[in-house]
């Protein structure tokens, strides 16, 4: 893969750093090997973090909310979580079309919401983004990518899970999964995340330590696309006046659910 | 490499003075950011200096840049992403030409990027018969007025809402309306359409991460989330010391970077790219190409008056602090970064000689160096600059000073070793000055070789009497 415009980029570089020009230096000691003390101490805090203290995490989240104008609600249980979204979808209008159309992520928890069965009643279309077959050939892949793109492009909400909530700044992350499109978060005008208790943290520290060292979550690492999102898109750029939904979605809408571990 | 104009900078820069919209601009501008930025410093849990070390970790980075860079790119070739390293401008824009050739590119919507503005991408692009349309709203707004960003993060803060309404009416063919956010909405949706027509999405790199092999990009608007999830293809352009070892540094910085930029605990939208969509994903790009540019990097990285640039993030902080950048706008500084750190990468990267007059407008005041996120010491390096204008610099190819200023310096520095010449000099002075035009006790214009002294502002006469003679008397 190497080229030789590359190697000597690489030499010029060795060369103005004053090493060697031609050898590849060592990186082991810039990259730690383990967890620090630090690191340990904060696994151990977030595996014994009571119910209270997740309680109080929860209310950091929602007031790290207000300022961005990321909504927070916290709901009991499942039928709750769909009772609110299914509000959400009945209350808003669409931005683009006439009709309401709504598409959802392929994923354990959002599919327990029951939405289906709740937005028929409502005569909403339910598009579940499915994993593409990645044996399914080259052809049918792309078609069915642009079948599953223009169904997230015409729907007027979005609803995704996430991988974690950090508390101090409002921010949810997700990784990327087959059947867990990014477009669903992004392109639709409204957005709606349910999350579960148990998967907020309360900042960036904590987020990285079990990323890196917790595993559980070190074998999936980062993915080839982690997001963090922190409420609705935004811009000032007309005389410093801030709006809402520049390109991404106007309103983020987050539903905690409290009596449920993930 | 893009259009400099930096010779333009006395001329530009009168121009912006003279600007009542621009001034009024940029005071609030910097009333918001500036005392927001400071404000959100003090909140941190460690307080502000934690930029001492950011500054640490990013000097470490640019002393390990060779191993880092390594690290990053055979994560993202294992990952099935392109690494391609361009030494010059001309060779990113090559590189982005050929990747939009083969895969018959029409359509690029670009992520902000000063990177791209300095390899000037967009007109290499146009020349190709390729559309490139700017997806951040204010580098969209500027590209419609076929201008260019005066300000690293609100690239159209020169533009009033009155003139984006006339630009909106006439290339959008929207209804009037002065309202931001229905102008924003305009946008929008002209923007959405472009977005899901284009077969490629440039971004830059905010920072890189050599321990997870990611690049990590952060907008508020979404735009660069757009620009990396929808198109076919994905280009990413990196100045080569965009990168930290590990995600614990990484994190520090975030946290410097967004509260920099806009005073924010963190911005809307931060995406960790490793590399293409994988099988079984429905969408991001089909190919993702990282292209790290040196374009007179490495030769910043070897002189270590200058190094410390390099640990530079373009958060812009400075920008919303400087005395200067707020009077004269950044089109004066006539290249992609305006404001203190233009005024030294600028020279350093196009010629330290070419754009002089950058470093030497500044007023060394050290404004930058306690709003810079990363505690650079940005003071110093403007005044290693003006050392090399004076003396000269071979490795630089600076030429020195004229003969004029060098004798008038030296004629100065024995004048100011005598105490009694000194006073003698001061009272034929004192006694001189009677015969220049005076108006309310101020000279107005003094005589030439040192009549630029008085171009913009009256002087106060020297006194009848001196302070060490007062003193004197004293006793």
């Amino acid at each position: 893969m190497r080229t030789a415009d590359e190697d000597r980029f690489f030499r010029r570089l060795r060369t103005a750093l004053g090493h060697a020009p031609d050898v590849s230096r060592d990186a082991k000691h810039l990259f730690a090997q383990g967890p620090s003390a630090e690191d340990l101490q904060m696994l151990d805090r977030i595996d014994r973090r009571s119910k209270a203290d997740r309680q109080t995490l929860l209310e950091r989240l929602i007031e790290a909310g207000k300022p961005i104008n990321l909504r927070v609600i916290s709901v009991p249980d499942l039928a709750a979580a769909c009772s609110a979204v299914v509000a959400v979808v009945g209350e808003k209008e669409p931005e683009w079309g006439e009709s309401k159309s709504v598409a959802a992520w392929r994923h354990p928890l959002v599919d327990r919401l029951g939405l289906e069965e709740a937005l028929a009643r409502l005569q909403v279309p339910l598009r579940i983004t499915e994993p593409i077959d990645p044996n399914a050939g080259r052809e049918c892949d792309q078609a069915e990518r642009e079948r599953q793109l223009a169904g997230i492009i015409a729907s007027f909400i979005g609803v995704t899970a996430a991988d974690f909530c950090m508390a101090d700044t409002a921010t949810l992350v997700m990784r990327n999964r087959p059947g867990q499109p990014r477009s669903v978060a992004l392109v639709p005008s409204i957005h709606v995340a349910v999350i579960t208790l148990d998967q907020v943290v309360a900042d960036m520290k904590e987020l990285f330590a079990l990323l890196r060292w917790d595993e559980r979550y070190r074998p999936e690492g980062l993915s080839n696309y982690m997001s963090f999102i922190s409420g609705p898109s935004k811009t000032a750029d007309i005389e410093a006046t801030m709006v809402h939904g520049a390109h991404g979605p106007r309103e983020v809408h987050l539903f905690v659910i409290t009596e449920l571990t993930g | 490499m893009s259009d400099i104009s930096t010779e333009k900078y006395v001329e530009e820069a009168k121009r912006g003075i003279a600007d009542p919209v621009l001034r009024k601009a940029l005071s609030s501008l910097q009333d918001r950011f500036g005392r927001g930025t400071a404000e959100a410093y003090r909140k941190l849990p460690e307080g502000p200096d934690l930029r001492l070390k950011a500054h640490e970790i990013r000097e470490r980075a640019i002393e390990n840049l060779d191993v880092l860079l390594e690290t990053l790119t055979a994560k993202i070739r294992q990952n099935g992403g392109h690494v391609f390293f361009a030494a010059t401008a001309k060779d990113a824009v090559d590189y982005c030409l050929e990747v939009a050739r083969r895969n018959r590119v029409r359509l690029v919507v670009k992520g902000k990027s000063m990177v791209t503005e300095e390899i000037g991408l967009n007109p290499a692009l146009e020349a190709a018969g390729v559309e490139v349309v700017e997806t951040d709203l204010g580098e969209y707004i500027i590209q419609l007025a076929g201008e260019k960003p005066s300000h690293i993060i609100a690239p159209a803060i020169h533009k009033t809402r009155n003139e984006i309404a006339d630009l909106f009416v006439k290339k959008l063919g929207i209804r009037r309306t002065t309202d931001p956010p229905e102008l924003t909405q305009a946008a929008r949706k002209a923007l959405r359409e472009k977005f899901l027509a284009a077969d490629m999405g440039t971004s830059g790199v905010n920072m890189a991460c050599a321990e997870s092999g990611h690049i990590t990009t952060v907008s508020n608007e979404g735009n660069i989330r757009m620009a990396t999830t929808l198109p076919r293809v994905h280009v990413a352009f990196m100045g080569m010391e965009r990168i930290v070892a590990s995600l614990d540094e990484y994190e520090i910085i975030l946290r410097l970077l967004c509260r920099g930029a806009a005073a924010q605990t963190m911005g809307t939208y931060a995406s960790y790219i490793g590399g293409p969509r994988r099988p079984g994903d429905s969408d991001g790009p089909d190919e993702f190409h990282l292209v790290v540019i040196d374009n007179g990097r490495s030769r910043i990285l070897a002189d270590p008056q200058f190094r410390e640039m390099l640990c530079c993030v373009r958060c812009a902080a400075c920008l919303n602090v400087c005395p200067v950048y707020g009077k004269i706008g950044g089109h004066s500084y006539g290249f992609a970064y305006s404001g203190p750190v233009g005024a030294v990468v600028t020279p350093l990267l196009t010629g330290i000689n070419r754009a002089k007059d950058l470093c030497c407008g500044e007023t060394l005041c050290g404004a930058c160096m306690d709003a810079c996120s990363m505690n650079i010491d940005l003071p110093r390096m403007l005044l290693a600059l003006r050392e090399k204008l004076a003396y000269g610099d071979a490795n630089w190819q600076v030429e020195p000073a004229g003969r004029a200023e060098g004798l008038a310096y030296r004629g100065w520095s024995w004048l100011i070793r005598s105490r009694r010449l000194y006073e003698l000099v001061l009272k034929l002075a004192a006694a001189g000055q009677r015969l220049l035009p005076q108006k309310k006790g101020l000279i107005r214009r003094l005589p030439p070789p040192v009549q630029g002294w008085t171009r913009s502002r009256d002087l106060h006469p020297l006194v009848k009497e001196t302070f060490m003679e007062r003193w004197r008397k004293r006793k």
